[in-house]
């Protein structure tokens, strides 16, 4: 199969963004309303990464971050840990992470070290170490224990990144097997979850 | 309020000026000249008439992230000069003195974009994107992104009130709590998705990705001081960086 570039960005998959957007903010809301220890907050980009491709979800992580960032500036910077996060669930998706639960779960773990990969520099550049949330506590808890910044930071957000990712994969995986046909063949990448190919 | 000279300025001309803020904080050496910005920024949103919004969200998005910032560097910043200490804890002088320098920094280049986004529009913003060639499909995704978002917090509500009734339990052990998340969001997702097609006939109806030029219902116009206060922005950075870096 071979895709250009521009082929990615159809009417369908450009009006799918909107949507991923938002549920990033909503599932970001709910985790809060059900006072869940995780964030949810790219539930929307790795979607767009499976169905729609990696440089589609780019596009998803960016606007979601500069959405986040006109209430909350410190937003901007992690504007590339959204995009890595989707453009590696795009190519992840493309070699066929997402076709079974334990390939799944291996896509998350994958996902983890990207999202702690590219955070971890800008928290440290950017902010010094700590940005005021709970992997901060930890941060702050290893740094005490006398661990070098730098592994401190990595291995803080590794710890709240790792449940967070898996959980939001597995509960994309799920999604995704849950939409019809109709739809996914409308999307770029949706030919390789339709429950058709299963029948054969 | 459209009277308001301010306001008024073309959208380009404000994002401008918050680069040139981030860009001065950038240049400018020590914490005082970085902290002096911020009662600028005051004076520039009561000026515009939207100090109290702007003072609001500063405090909600930044006053604890920069606390958190200056302890954390007052007590592990690597030094010398121990000017308290308490068990394992050490307040250094130099952890003081580059938390006043990084938070002075955040606090500038942060608000600097608070106060753009409560000075402009983004729909006229997004427009001035446009005018200088971004693509009238990537307006139309910011825009109905924005447009979107409230909509689906409010079908989110819906479809949870809707599972509680079913017997979906939303209070109690983390574990029972994490379970009623794929109920109410994936109804959520799944009927957002059949709307995009509707939408997509919408706009091809009105031939919207046809390979022709739009024309726009909402027009900006630049002024002269639109032309000029950029070039002064541009002149005074050249001006910090020649004094900093050559003199």
């Amino acid at each position: 199969m071979k895709r250009s570039f521009k082929d990615d960005f159809n009417m369908m998959a450009m009006l799918l963004i909107p949507i991923a957007v938002a549920v990033n903010l909503v599932g970001f809301q709910l985790a809060n309303v059900l006072r869940l220890p995780i964030f949810l907050d790219t539930i929307g980009t790795i979607i767009v990464g499976v169905i729609a491709g990696p440089w589609v979800a780019l596009l998803t992580g960016l606007i979601t971050n500069l959405i986040n960032g006109i209430f909350n500036p410190v937003y901007f910077p992690y504007a590339l840990t959204s995009i890595a996060i989707g453009v590696g669930a795009g190519y992840l998706s493309k070699y066929g992470f997402f076709k079974s639960v334990p390939k799944t779960i291996i896509s998350g773990i994958i996902i983890t070290f990207i999202a702690v990969i590219v955070s971890a520099p800008i928290t440290v550049f950017v902010f010094g170490g700590v940005t005021g949330n709970t992997s901060s506590l930890i941060t702050a808890a290893f740094l005490a224990s006398g661990q070098e910044l730098w592994s401190a930071v990595f291995s803080s957000s590794f710890i709240t990144e790792v449940a967070d990712k898996v959980v939001s994969v597995l509960i994309v995986y799920f999604i995704v097997k849950a939409m019809s046909d109709r739809y996914l063949s409308k999307m770029n990448y949706g030919d390789l979850y339709m429950k058709r190919n299963n029948r054969k | 309020m459209k009277q308001n000279i301010l306001l008024q300025l073309h959208p380009m001309t404000k994002f401008f000026f918050t680069l040139f803020i981030f860009a001065v904080v950038l240049i400018s050496p020590g914490y005082i000249f970085s902290f002096a910005i911020f009662p600028i920024l005051i004076l520039i949103a009561m000026l515009a008439g939207v100090a109290k919004e702007f003072l609001n969200i500063v405090i909600k998005a930044l006053v604890t992230v920069l606390i958190f910032i200056f302890i954390m560097q007052m007590f592990f910043y690597p030094g010398e000069n121990v000017l308290w200490e308490w068990g394992i804890f050490e307040i250094k002088q130099e952890g003081i003195k580059y938390g006043l320098l990084l938070t002075s920094r955040i606090l500038a280049i942060g608000s600097a974009f608070i106060l753009f986004f409560r000075m402009t529009e983004v729909r006229d913003f997004v427009k001035s994107l446009e005018d200088i060639g971004l693509p009238p499909m990537g307006a139309y995704v910011v825009l109905s992104t924005l447009q979107i978002i409230p909509e689906m917090r409010r079908q989110a509500n819906t479809i949870m009130e809707a599972q509680k009734t079913r017997g979906v339990e939303t209070e109690g052990s983390i574990f029972v709590r994490a379970k009623a998340f794929i109920p109410t969001l994936t109804p959520l997702i799944l009927s957002s998705i059949a709307g995009t097609e509707e939408r997509a006939i919408t706009l091809e109806s009105r031939a919207f990705s046809a390979p022709v030029k739009k024309t726009s219902l909402h027009q900006l116009s630049k002024s002269n001081m639109d032309r000029a206060l950029p070039i002064v922005f541009a002149l005074v950075v050249i001006g910090l960086i020649v004094w900093r870096f050559f003199l």
